[in-house]
């Protein structure tokens, strides 16, 4: 499987802000991949070199193996864009933006009529078709620049924070909208600074900060590296520690005996057979209850952390 | 990219270009038409015969080809520059930089979207000037070309602002303290022959003077310079402005960061 993105040792400047530092990254076709980032730490410069609204100070950016600075022609027809906000003609109905769109990538009119139209009906809005984008809904006009980005037929998706400022229930039909994406071998690039959408979506995510990517993986595997997880579970009636001490891990009893914390053993990031152990050793008690099971810790909020060493949002405003 | 491919990006970049100023006629078109129609009324009928003939012209003859000029001048340069700049305003520019359009393209695109206003305007107050006051047009042929070459040029410098644009206000000052004393003082109203020196020689130093003593040229076969004179100052500068629009959009100037 070829690469569908190869980013190699990308640095972009502006008036000596050094944006993007020295940033190297392939994703395979048919590969959902995560941005994940602050505000202001590069995402939305990386990818506007990747579709042609930047030029790299240093270093290579390709398409399916073609270089987007030198052969933007052959690159560009391969991209759908869909960027951070919306940028569509102010006053012309939303159906004749999509029209124009199918023709830049050189659709004949009937053919991006017709594209347009089962695009619009997919995405529910058809029946907005003839108004302009600013009488649109704000969960509307983010599927609108989906719409669009998806007229010329790309094999490779790029969204920049595609979910911004869209309420929860939006942003759970757009992703599954991208899932849907996914299933038909789009490769898709996303960058956001929603941490659960990284997770949600996600094959691997790459840590941008400061400019550079500073940790790459699958999100379970960043976890596993990262994050330490516990079981906390809630008894009915105490423990007492020494009933405990065949299980694997380290564990603790809080709360006069009614709460048990357990960590797997060390280099092990798997919790179901300390789980099992467990429930096996409580359940030798007749009278033993569980009243709750937390699964604690584990989630790519915590490798950011770890990783940067400051939350994202503290990132975002340093 | 395969030819017929490229062919139908242009002819798209043409019809957006066509449709965004055929929905607002009534601001595109009509206020030159209008325009013309009141000049002839102040000229031809008001205060017509109170003005001698210029080269056996009638006052109103001999200034509607000057006027056609004017209709040229400012819509070629109203069209490629609200439409440059409206696509930096609402940041649409930036989904046309994502798509797959070359640069010859786009500048091709404007200048023509821009050539084809200017000219519908040249032409039908060149048709209201024939039918109304009986003005002979000498070469058809050639008033046409004369148009198209103004309407690349003004066009041209439409996307140069656009460009340079940092306001809708930047876009006004360009049109009412250049173009407009430019068309005024380029002989629309006399004939710069009638000028005392130093105005005479100051005038051939405005390049809108050689658009429409050209024009009217073709249009009445009086000029003050010889047509291939104005001709080659305006072919040049068509080609100078047009390469230029050309070289700004392939560097990104103001558009790619």
């Amino acid at each position: 499987m070829g690469q569908a993105i190869g980013i190699y040792g990308l640095i972009k400047k502006f008036n000596g802000l050094t944006a993007v530092n020295d940033v190297s990254l392939e994703i395979p076709e048919g590969e959902f991949f995560g941005l994940l980032g602050p505000n202001g730490a590069g995402k939305t410069t990386l990818i506007s070199c990747l579709v042609g609204l930047a030029r790299p100070t240093d270093g290579r950016v390709e398409i399916d193996g073609v270089d987007v600075s030198q052969n933007p022609l052959r690159t560009k027809p391969c991209i759908g864009f869909v960027p951070q906000e919306v940028n569509v003609e102010y006053f012309f109905p939303i159906d004749r933006i999509l029209e124009f769109q199918g023709g830049y990538f050189g659709l004949p009119i009937r053919a991006s009529r017709a594209r347009a139209e089962a695009l619009l009906r997919q995405f529910g809005l058809w029946e907005r078709r003839d108004v302009q984008y600013f009488r649109l809904s704000g969960g509307m006009k983010r599927r609108l620049m989906i719409v669009r980005a998806l007229m010329g037929e790309p094999r490779v998706l790029i969204l920049d924070e595609p979910t911004a400022g869209v309420d929860v229930a939006q942003r759970r039909e757009l992703w599954d909208l991208l899932r849907q994406l996914r299933a038909q071998g789009v490769t898709i690039l996303l960058t956001t600074h929603y941490i659960d959408e990284a997770e949600a979506l996600c094959d691997r995510v790459g840590i941008i900060d400061r400019g550079q990517i500073v940790e790459l993986d699958a999100p379970r595997t960043l976890i596993h590296r990262y994050c330490s997880r516990r079981v906390v579970i809630d008894l009915a009636h105490p423990v007492a520690p020494e009933a405990l001490r065949d299980i694997p891990g380290t564990w603790e009893v809080t709360q006069n005996g009614y709460r048990l914390l357990a960590r797997p053993p060390a280099g092990d990031h798997r919790l179901g057979e300390l789980t099992e152990a467990l429930m096996r050793q409580l359940m030798c008690e007749p009278a033993q209850r569980i009243c709750d099971l937390q699964i604690e810790g584990g989630d790519l909020e915590e490798v950011f952390v770890q990783v940067t060493g400051r939350g994202i949002d503290a990132a975002a405003h340093p | 990219m395969p030819r017929r491919i490229r062919r139908r990006i242009l002819a798209t970049l043409l019809r957006r270009e066509i449709y965004r100023f055929a929905r607002l006629l009534k601001q595109t078109v009509v206020p030159s038409l209008v325009t013309t129609l009141l000049f002839i009324l102040v000229f031809g009928v008001s205060l017509g015969g109170h003005i001698r003939e210029i080269s056996g012209w009638s006052y109103i003859q001999y200034i509607l080809p000057g006027l056609a000029a004017l209709g040229v001048i400012t819509n070629a340069y109203a069209n490629t520059s609200t439409s440059l700049y409206a696509a930096r305003f609402d940041r649409s520019i930036e989904n046309w930089l994502t798509v797959p359009i070359s640069p010859l393209q786009f500048v091709v695109a404007l200048i023509s979207g821009g050539v084809l206003r200017a000219v519908l305007v040249g032409v039908l107050t060149i048709l209201i000037a024939v039918v109304v006051v009986d003005l002979p047009v000498q070469s058809p042929l050639l008033t046409f070309a004369w148009m198209v070459l103004m309407a690349v040029i003004f066009a041209s410098l439409g996307i140069v602002s656009g460009l340079r644009a940092e306001s809708w206000d930047s876009l006004a000052t360009m049109t009412n303290f250049v173009l407009t004393p430019g068309i005024y003082l380029g002989g629309v109203f006399y004939s710069v022959g009638m000028l005392p020196e130093p105005w005479q020689t100051i005038s051939y130093g405005n390049p809108i003077f050689y658009c429409i003593d050209g024009i009217r040229g073709t249009v009445l076969g009086t000029a003050d310079l010889p047509l291939w004179h104005s001709g080659a100052v305006v072919v040049a500068t068509a080609i100078g402005m047009f390469s230029l629009c050309w070289w700004l959009f392939q560097r990104g100037y103001r558009l790619v960061k």
